[in-house]
């Protein structure tokens, strides 16, 4: 009888240590969300990725010359679809906005606010000013009329590959640059970042 | 036959830290310009090992005035390179400002 309470005692102690640890949070620590400090993670989708897929797709769309056959400089852009076609759940401006700060940073393109997918302003405010001062101008609101590209793309997650406890996850990056004015796809390019990781051992 | 021509690159502008260093190293970096005014890197990596190593690299971009411009896509890239591989990895710098610039690289 008193073996078993002992034993009782030890397995009491035991589990209580085992999941006080599990969950133990930590003081935490800061890191550079752009450094190799940040956690890697194989079977969802980082920041990381959304800073390496931004920096590569900036790259392109500035190396291929696209952005200087607009008529004006800087050329305007709007953002149309770019679309989350993957499993999680996240929203792409976490792409899209690193691309359009990039490229505004370049002096080479500024994004229109006043133009969205659908007739969705992303700022309102400034589409009903805007509009306000048109009307009062005598002039017709047509802010779609001054757009040269619109951006739109979407990131696509295939099928996962398993061998043994070894797990593959892709991430596929589109976009397209569309001159509004021929409706050609003046640029386009995909980026892939795959990552492998081990199945965990325990089972939930 | 037309050669590519390279504007080849100091390589003083590379910092690796030791312990890649033995590994894995820089045999070349050309630089030219993308859109007119847009300063483009190229280095070339070489894995001197029998094995893959993984690393990360970094460019840092500076002014005329040798201050460091931020960019909003920039930072550590992890990659990696096959045993004996060459390897090219690129960049362009984030402002037409832009007219320096050092590559970090680390185990």
């Amino acid at each position: 009888m008193k073996l078993q309470k002992t034993i009782l005692l030890f397995a009491s102690i035991a589990s209580a240590l085992i999941f006080s640890g599990c969950a133990s949070t930590g003081g935490g620590s800061y890191v550079n969300s752009q450094g190799p400090d940040t956690l890697v993670a194989g079977n969802q989708i980082t920041i990381t990725d959304f800073y390496i897929a931004s920096d590569e797709m900036v790259n392109s769309m500035v190396s291929s010359g696209a952005l200087d056959r607009a008529p004006k400089q800087p050329a305007i852009m709007a953002i149309s679809r770019v679309i989350n076609d993957t499993r999680e759940q996240f929203d792409t401006d976490q792409l899209v906005k690193k691309i359009r700060v990039a490229l505004n940073q370049t002096g080479k393109v500024m994004t229109t606010t006043t133009v969205g997918f659908g007739g969705n302003a992303e700022d309102k405010l400034a589409e009903s000013a805007a509009a306000k001062e048109a009307y009062l101008s005598g002039k017709t609101y047509s802010p779609s009329s001054k757009v040269d590209f619109t951006l739109s793309g979407k990131i696509i997650q295939p099928p996962k590959v398993k061998v043994g406890s070894d797990r593959q996850n892709s991430y596929i990056f589109q976009l397209t640059l569309t001159q509004v004015g021929s409706g050609l796809a003046v640029w386009e390019d995909e980026k892939t970042i795959t990552k492998q990781y081990k199945k965990s051992s325990i089972g939930w | 036959m037309p050669q590519a021509l390279k504007n080849s690159v100091d390589l003083a502008r590379v910092t690796t830290d030791p312990s890649l260093k033995r590994k894995v190293y820089v045999v070349g970096m050309n630089e030219s310009y993308v859109s007119g005014n847009m300063l483009k890197v190229q280095a070339e990596l070489q894995n001197k090992t029998n094995s893959y190593q993984e690393f990360y690299y970094a460019f840092d971009w500076f002014d005329v005035d040798g201050m460091l411009v931020s960019s909003p896509t920039g930072g550590w890239r992890p990659s990696g390179i096959q045993a004996r591989e060459l390897k090219a990895i690129t960049a362009v710098a984030p402002t037409p400002k832009t007219v320096d610039f050092r590559l970090k690289l680390k185990e």
